[in-house]
């Protein structure tokens, strides 16, 4: 939505008197309307609310947000400046902030391409024409729809804790399980499994992509004789690229900022031993918690930072095996 | 195909807003301003507790309501988890309830920061608190100022599940006991049920329940008088982790999953869950589970046993009713406030849903409709009190916890799970914590 209007926003600053004659020719009805009137700042006083959610709900409490992580702002008192101390005390004392940093970082490096594998798998699974095969497509999605919730969380709790569903399940293999939330070495395993299950996003994104792949580059490949994983890695996947990449880079950025599970899973503290304290968790505990706000606005945009930063590798690395058509 | 998908700009344009789309929040969560208080209408009032208290304030503002139908109170109530999260949240954004219920442990720092309102010029007009002692109104005094009034007596009390004990042949212990005794019937407990219960859950990391006490018992206060270093020595922390390491060793205690799983959630507690007998936690009953049909009993935390040991106990003033600063009905708060502390029928719905009652009279006058869980929980709470009254050698009441300290009891807690969880020795460990506490005190 929102990026419709800028476009729109941008296409019209020229609707001004500069060549009305040509601008008439090809534009719709509606702009005809605006250029006749004369009135150069009708359209800002039609998006004049978007602009006023732009800069009163987005650009101002982003700027003020960084000049808070230069201060020791606690939420309650007025805020002090003290220079670049919330970054240096992040990276020089501060052990929870790279407890969380591991967490993250493990997090996103394993749920990502775990995620994504499973969602095109099962896109192809799903990609032929059976009977009833809506059905279950939308079975699929479901749990996409269900993981972030709250609930989803709490179930999780209970389904992997000492006495949950999970040991049951191993019980009945004669294998005696443990509180799998509870040890370090498990809790954020059962974060990731939580994420993986919801592929549905991406499964629905790849599946449109392979809806569009040219048939005719197959039958010509199953002529030649080449077998189905021949077909997988040769044909589509390279064709797919383009897919991976925007699935890759919108996955990346919503492990980053992964918040909810976290949160419920380890009942807010990221508990046992920081094992589960996802960078935005601790952001938070940092803001509202510990009431240092100045300090958790100079987590928030190292946060930013480092997705801007990953973002931007992608896109490099990107070049070197994305497959465009044109 | 690859029409749509091949062209970059557009694909470009929809990851950049989908970045922003998801840094948006977490940058923005952070603004805010300052300064509070609700104008006219209801006057705000929140709590934490269980659904039990939930019931008593209700029914106990009702009665109040009708005595003062000019007041009208909105409620809003919650457990403790992310109650101060959410105040915080509202204090800065202006929406700060009139009246709340504050812990003791918080107090101080709310007060220096300005967002309590001082009581003393209504004590003794319209804030009566006759019958409150000194020791008690200390719990809700910073710096000579009164801004919050206790609800009640509160001490630090072991719950024990007394039919599980007697189910295996033992007997409560009794409350002139020493740690070392703590150790002998966990132990047993272990043994005779044949594994499957453990003593007593993990105290090692329980800061306000069972260190500060320990501390105290060696002379050593948790946080120092000025409140600006710790207390106690990294002597007197190995010790105790050492205590502890032997406890699970002897699986008196149980593992630290079972620990780490009840930090912050009652539900989990090892005696809710029927891993243990003993707890330090308080308030678990009424949190169901394994203890729903069983008669529970009260000790004191254990004593010494140790050459030079001091009385370690301390009363505290259970939670407190507090007043917000840029509140404008804080004379209406304080009619409330006063309503609790004397109020017949107040005091009698309230019974022990914010600790013992305060006064000799509201004590009188609850003691019949007791429940025998609630007598003898009043009645351990009464030894106790009375032990440290008649004490020669207890140290003062702790001072008002600095700014940082629940931070300190959480990096207590956390620092003795990874002593259990085998990643740190002891000494390291010791000597992290008080680095990292340190630095917490120092701003």
């Amino acid at each position: 939505m929102t990026s419709a209007k800028s476009d729109e926003a941008e296409g019209e600053e020229p609707a001004a008197p500069a060549a009305p004659a040509d601008r008439r020719e090809r534009a719709r009805p509606r702009r005809r309307a605006v250029g006749r009137r004369g009135g150069g700042w009708w359209p800002y006083v039609f998006l004049a609310p978007w602009f006023v959610g732009l800069f009163g709900l987005t650009v101002y409490p982003m700027l003020d947000s960084l000049y808070l992580s230069f201060t020791d702002f606690d939420l309650l008192t007025p805020a002090r400046w003290i220079g670049a101390r919330n970054y240096t005390h992040m990276f020089s004392d501060d052990p929870v902030f790279w407890d969380s940093v591991h967490a993250t970082l493990l997090y996103v490096v394993v749920s990502v391409p775990l995620k994504l594998a499973l969602a095109l798998g099962v896109a192809i699974l799903l990609n032929r024409p059976l009977k009833g095969i809506g059905v279950y497509r939308a079975a699929f999605y479901l749990p996409s729809l269900l993981g972030g919730a709250v609930a989803m969380a709490i179930v999780w709790r209970q389904v992997f804790g000492g006495d949950g569903l999970f040991n049951d399940l191993l019980g009945w293999f004669g294998i005696k399980g443990q509180d799998w939330i509870s040890s370090p070495d498990t809790s954020i395993y059962t974060l990731i499994l939580l994420a993986v299950w919801q592929f549905g996003t991406p499964m629905v994104i790849f599946l449109a992509g392979l809806k569009q792949l040219p048939k005719d580059v197959y039958e010509a490949a199953a002529i030649d004789g080449a077998g189905t994983v021949t077909r997988f890695f040769r044909i589509t996947l390279p064709l797919l690229t383009p897919i991976v990449f925007f699935n890759l880079v919108l996955q990346i950025i919503d492990g980053f900022k992964t918040f909810t599970p976290a949160y419920v899973v380890s009942n807010g503290t990221g508990g046992p031993l920081n094992s589960t304290m996802l960078y935005s968790l601790y952001l938070y505990k940092k803001g509202f918690t510990d009431l240092q706000m100045g300090y958790a606005s100079a987590l928030a945009w190292v946060l930013f930072l480092v997705i801007a930063g990953f973002t931007a590798v992608n896109f490099v690395a990107g070049r070197y095996w994305v497959h465009y058509d044109d | 195909m690859g029409h749509r998908i091949s062209r970059r700009t557009l694909f470009r344009t929809v990851s950049g807003l989908a970045a922003a789309g998801a840094l948006g929040p977490a940058l923005t969560a952070c603004a805010g301003g300052t300064g509070a208080g609700s104008a006219g209408g209801d006057l705000t009032m929140t709590w934490w507790g269980s659904d039990e208290r939930h019931a008593a304030y209700k029914k106990a503002l009702a009665v109040f309501r009708k005595s003062n139908p000019t007041i009208r109170i909105e409620t809003r109530y919650s457990g403790y988890d992310g109650y101060f999260d959410k105040f915080n949240t509202q204090v800065a954004g202006g929406s700060a309830p009139d009246l709340l219920q504050m812990d003791t442990a918080l107090v101080a720092q709310y007060a220096r920061k300005g967002i309590l309102a001082p009581l003393d010029s209504y004590v003794g007009k319209s804030l009566d608190l006759t019958g409150f002692s000194t020791t008690l109104l200390a719990a809700g005094t910073v710096d000579g100022k009164l801004y919050g009034v206790p609800s009640g007596i509160g001490v630090n009390q072991l719950t024990v599940n007394r039919s599980g004990l007697e189910k295996l042949g033992l007997k409560l212990p009794d409350r002139e006991w020493t740690w070392n005794d703590l150790k002998n019937i966990a132990v047993d407990v272990h043994k005779k049920s044949g594994g499957r219960i453990h003593g007593v859950d993990d105290g090692g990391g329980s800061a306000l329940q069972c260190f500060e006490i320990f501390a105290r018992e060696k002379g050593q206060p948790f946080f120092s008088a000025d409140g600006t270093k710790l207390g106690f020595t990294a002597d007197t922390l190995t010790e105790w982790w050492e205590f502890w390491a032997g406890m699970r060793k002897d699986q008196a205690s149980p593992p630290p999953a079972i620990t780490s799983a009840a930090h912050n959630d009652l539900t989990k507690n090892a005696v809710v869950i029927g891993k243990a007998l003993f707890t330090f936690d308080s308030g678990v009953y009424g949190a169901g589970g394994a203890i729903t049909d069983v008669q529970l009993d009260f000790l004191p935390t254990p004593q010494g046993g140790f050459a030079g040991a001091r009385e370690g106990n301390f009363v505290n003033g259970g939670v407190l009713l507090s007043a917000t600063k840029a509140s404008k009905r804080v004379a209406d708060s304080v009619k409330i406030m006063d309503f609790f502390a004397q109020d017949t029928t107040a005091i009698k719905d309230m019974q022990l849903q914010r600790g013992i009652p305060p006064t000799q009279k509201a004590r009188s006058l609850i003691s019949a409709g007791l429940s025998e869980t609630d007598k003898r929980n009043m009645a351990t709470a009464d030894y106790i009190s009375r032990r440290v009254a008649k004490a020669t050698d207890a140290l003062p009441a702790p001072v008002p916890p600095p700014q940082g300290a629940d931070r300190i009891r959480d990096l207590l807690f956390q620092s003795n799970l990874a002593v259990a969880f085998g990643r740190k020795t002891i000494k390291a460990q010791a000597s992290e914590f008080f680095d990292q506490a340190q630095n917490i005190l120092a701003g």
